[in-house]
């Protein structure tokens, strides 16, 4: 049973746990943030272990370069701040992070349209698209708790190189399981694709569950894929899944454009891959507060109701 | 907190180290300044004068400060900020034999070590980071001395920034946090050239007065004249400062550039 959002599942504390253990089992994992470690989750690795831990204050840019310098010193450095407030340092961490190929693990907290009630500002829709683009870069986005866990953990602890991870705040579903892995440059096909193939990743993975179960009842068959690998993709299941299906669907909380949106259409161009890819997530517009996540949802049209209506228009056409 | 209880002189505490050490110096700067101008030849004067200004500064850091640190057991880094500065530095290694001469011509070619701004990918076993942005190198010099700090390792680090740089608020991001964090094993030497990409530093956006912006940063400030050997003798005496990071203004007195 999937649960699209549930209070009791949440990245951040996930996060959390993840440092704290990565802390465990490496004295080298120093963790940084700008001044909001009770917002992202790092609290818990500064009560743990106060002298690796660096509150910066409010300065991001300094964040992340300050990660930098650690990282040449050869440590493992883990700088956590707001998804949308970390993007204020890109420059630097296009100069210097991805330049040097840095071991620097960048956590973006508070994606997407997680940040509810801070509203537009803080809802960050470019993530994914201004770090993807970045040579030599790891992108990740896991979709719950459990997968924040093993994702961090691995990341930090065996991956050398700048990686970025995007994470929401609270609202996370519930999808796997305890212990489930996840290597980089995979994918999880969730359910196999039929007469279409949704691509998912992060919060917006349980909707996408949610959005098939409404397909079917509507009889439309939907496989749900995700890929939490956003760079390195898994590029063959996505042709793979695509190909069976006779629609593709990409859903994200985050602009299509530089999103899986594109990454998807990218990798069906590049294999001649003929299927018309729906881009859902968000066009020409920015968030706005709201008192809910499930309230933001539907302002921004994209609760499982509106967007299995707008799959089911397209699939009468095909 | 402040732990001192007695700072050195504010200014100008420039002891001499020796006249078998300047006299060395003197004539590898002599070679260097050469070598300056052959490279600037061939590149349109590419932002000669931060190089030039530069030279007595990187001379006093790698002729002197690194080796004096390799004979007495402390680890010291370079960090370079002010990446423009780069033909001064390969000038220097130069001069010193470093580099050849054949391969200081290849200056700024697509396929040299000797990128017009300090690639770390390329020359990494004389620079740290990788250079060209502006206003970043003192938050990496204190991720360098912070990491020493808990390994709990004696490592200092000196920075090169430039006046102009100092423009970029993320230098004074660091500068709070280096206070903050009680980076005593971080000293920034700021190249106080008086000169920026548009015109004189005054002119452009004021940086005076300079001591005081960094020691209202909690910042333990020096200042000395743009000379190899003064400047190399005020960082061994800021070497035993302790309790703050420390700031060094070398000051261009030449008139203008």
């Amino acid at each position: 049973m999937v649960v699209i959002v549930s209070r009791a599942s949440s990245y951040r504390r996930a996060l959390g746990e993840a440092l704290v253990e990565a802390g465990r089992l490496s004295k080298d994992v120093i963790v940084l943030d700008a001044d909001t470690p009770n917002s992202t989750g790092t609290a818990a690795f500064a009560r743990k272990y106060p002298g690796r831990f660096v509150n910066v204050g409010i300065s991001e840019q300094d964040l992340v370069t300050t990660a930098a310098g650690l990282a040449i010193a050869g440590k493992v450095a883990v700088a956590s701040a707001f998804a949308m407030f970390l993007m204020r340092a890109w420059e630097q961490i296009r100069n210097t992070i991805a330049r040097d190929g840095l071991n620097v693990k960048l956590v973006g907290t508070h994606s997407g349209l997680q940040d509810f009630m801070d509203g537009a500002s803080h809802q960050c829709l470019e993530d994914i698209a201004l770090t993807r683009v970045l040579p030599g870069f790891t992108v990740l986005a896991p979709a719950d708790a459990a997968a924040t866990k093993a994702i961090v953990l691995d990341t930090v602890l065996n991956h050398p190189g700048p990686a970025y991870i995007r994470l929401g705040r609270d609202n996370a579903p519930t999808i796997y399981d305890e212990g489930e892995e996840f290597p980089i440059g995979g994918s999880k096909v969730l359910e196999d694709a039929g007469d279409v193939v949704i691509f998912s990743y992060g919060p917006m993975l349980g909707v996408s569950e949610e959005v098939a179960k409404e397909l079917r009842r509507r009889g439309v068959l939907a496989g749900v894929v995700d890929l939490y690998s956003i760079k390195p993709a898994d590029s063959a299941t996505i042709v793979k899944q695509a190909t069976k299906a006779g629609l593709v669907v990409t859903i994200e909380d985050h602009r299509v454009v530089g999103g899986i949106g594109s990454l998807v259409a990218e990798v069906l161009a590049d294999t001649a891959t003929p299927r018309k890819v729906l881009r859902v997530g968000v066009g020409e517009v920015f968030g706005a507060s709201a008192r809910s996540y499930e309230q933001l949802l539907q302002y921004m049209g994209l609760t499982p109701s509106r967007i299995s209506s707008i799959i089911m228009g397209e699939v009468r056409w095909a | 907190m402040n732990k001192l209880t007695a700072l050195p002189p504010h200014t100008g505490n420039t002891s001499d180290p020796g006249p078998q050490i300047r006299a060395s110096i003197t004539e590898d700067l002599r070679r260097a300044r050469a070598k300056l101008r052959m490279i600037m030849r061939e590149v349109n004067n590419w932002h000669e004068v931060s190089s030039q200004s530069s030279l007595n500064i990187v001379a006093a850091l790698y002729g002197i400060w690194l080796p004096i640190g390799a004979s007495a057991g402390i680890e010291r880094v370079v960090v370079v900020s002010k990446g423009h500065m780069a033909p001064a530095l390969y000038a220097w290694l130069a001069a010193k034999g470093v580099i050849g001469d054949d391969e200081l011509s290849t200056f700024a070619m697509p396929e040299s070590r000797l990128q017009s701004h300090l690639d770390a990918g390329r020359l990494d076993t004389v620079v740290t980071n990788s250079t060209g942005s502006l206003g970043q190198g003192l938050s990496i010099a204190n991720g360098i001395a912070f990491a020493a700090k808990v390994d709990g390792v004696r490592r200092e680090v000196a920075v090169i920034l430039g006046d102009g740089e100092l423009d970029e608020g993320q230098v004074w991001e660091a500068a709070a946090t280096a206070s903050s964090l009680g980076l005593d094993n971080v000293v920034a030497v700021v190249d106080r050239n008086m000169i920026q990409h548009t015109g004189p530093t005054e002119a452009v956006k004021p940086k005076e007065p300079l001591a005081s912006k960094w020691e209202a940063f909690g910042w333990y400030v020096m200042e000395v004249r743009n000379d190899a050997v003064d400047i190399a003798a005020a960082l061994e005496n800021l070497s035993h400062v302790k309790g703050k990071p420390k700031a060094l203004i070398v000051r261009w007195e030449g008139g203008r550039w």
